[in-house]
């Protein structure tokens, strides 16, 4: 299973969250399995899409996803431990864990030799910590959901690959508007 | 204590209502503040750079954020002020502790004081420079003016401003 299949059988749990998108192929891939307003698409800022993620779930009580790749949380670690002392309970952060820099690529990287991001999570703090395949993501992606006392960090370990695509024919305002829009009471528009 | 608190109690009248810091020793008294006030958000953030997609999130969220942090702070966040902050025109308050302005102890910090201004020129972000109490009643107007325009905007404290601020 690569990225793209395990988009796919996410997108029904993702069309009912708020979602930030890593930059690059995943969110390009996701716009093209599926667009929703609910997604907030990142076109620059590699690494940022879990502190994005975290600074939405502290300002508001809808479950956010934010969906982060292996290479992008190794470029911001210290969001481990912001996320292990601060993530509020609808907080889920979903790092793809495909051991390759997909977008520029397919480059190895640390998760694909030594390093553990599920060590590193539990050692900064993070509490419910889970590795699991592609195949067990939707489950535990679910369960993290559903669990309304607890934040998680899910690390899909899937196998590398991309789809030929697009970049996402979407301006930056666009993506910000209808994703304001969509958590509504918008107080500053 | 009283600068502190006037700089904090503009920022809130400007509307900011979710705080992060990197901590400074020029910040500490704000942060006190901040820590034991229930009408805000208030957290420590181990980066600048991390703290701008934080603030990005939070705006998203509604709220009008401001990261306090070290001039140093700039040179760790150019590329996420760029292609998050910018690229999405959203409004957040930086306030910076500009060290390496007169009075400052330590030499090394001369060297990003020199070109901080130039950064932030270079970035097209507006900016507020204090350098005397009274300037501090032009933040809320100024935190106001961020959301005007959709855009980040700096607020430079210098040192002999805040060090003896006791």
């Amino acid at each position: 299973m690569n990225r793209f299949d395990l988009l796919n059988k996410l997108q029904n749990i993702l069309k009912d969250n708020l979602v930030i998108c890593n930059i690059g192929l995943p969110s390009q891939e996701l716009y093209k399995i599926s667009d929703q307003p609910n997604f907030f698409y990142m076109l620059g800022s590699m690494g940022l899409s879990s502190s994005i993620g975290l600074g939405l779930a502290l300002s508001q009580n809808k479950h956010v996803i934010s969906i982060d790749g292996d290479g992008s949380v190794l470029m911001n670690m210290n969001t481990l431990a912001t996320i292990g002392n601060r993530a509020p309970s609808n907080y889920t952060l979903l790092i793809i864990d495909n051991g390759s820099y997909g977008s520029t690529g397919d480059q190895r990287t640390f998760t694909d030799e030594k390093t553990s991001l599920k060590d590193v999570a539990l050692g900064a703090g993070c509490k419910n910590v889970v590795e699991c395949s592609g195949e067990e993501t939707v489950n535990e992606l679910n369960k993290a959901i559903d669990d309304k006392d607890n934040s998680y960090v899910i690390i899909s370990k899937i196998n590398s690959g991309n789809v030929k695509i697009d970049p996402i024919p979407l301006n930056p305002i666009t993506i910000r508007d209808r994703f304001r829009k969509f958590i509504g009471k918008v107080k500053y528009l | 204590m009283k600068i502190s608190k006037k700089i904090i109690d503009n920022l809130k009248k400007g509307g900011v209502d979710f705080y992060l810091s990197v901590p400074c020793k020029l910040l500490a008294n704000m942060i006190d503040i901040l820590e034991n006030d229930k009408d805000v958000y208030y957290s420590a953030v181990p980066r600048e750079e991390e703290g701008m997609g934080i603030c990005a999130g939070a705006y998203l969220g509604n709220k009008f954020p401001c990261i306090m942090m070290q001039n140093t702070g700039i040179g760790n966040s150019v590329n996420a002020i760029v292609s998050l902050l910018q690229l999405y025109q959203m409004p957040v308050v930086f306030l910076i502790s500009y060290r390496g302005t007169p009075g400052e102890p330590v030499g090394a910090q001369g060297g990003m004081a020199k070109i901080t201004e130039d950064i932030l020129q270079t970035l097209r972000i507006p900016m507020l420079h204090c350098s005397s109490e009274n300037e501090l009643d032009k933040i809320s107007t100024f935190s106001k003016h961020a959301k005007v325009v959709e855009s980040p905007v700096a607020i430079l404290c210098d040192f002999n401003l805040m060090k003896d601020d006791k």
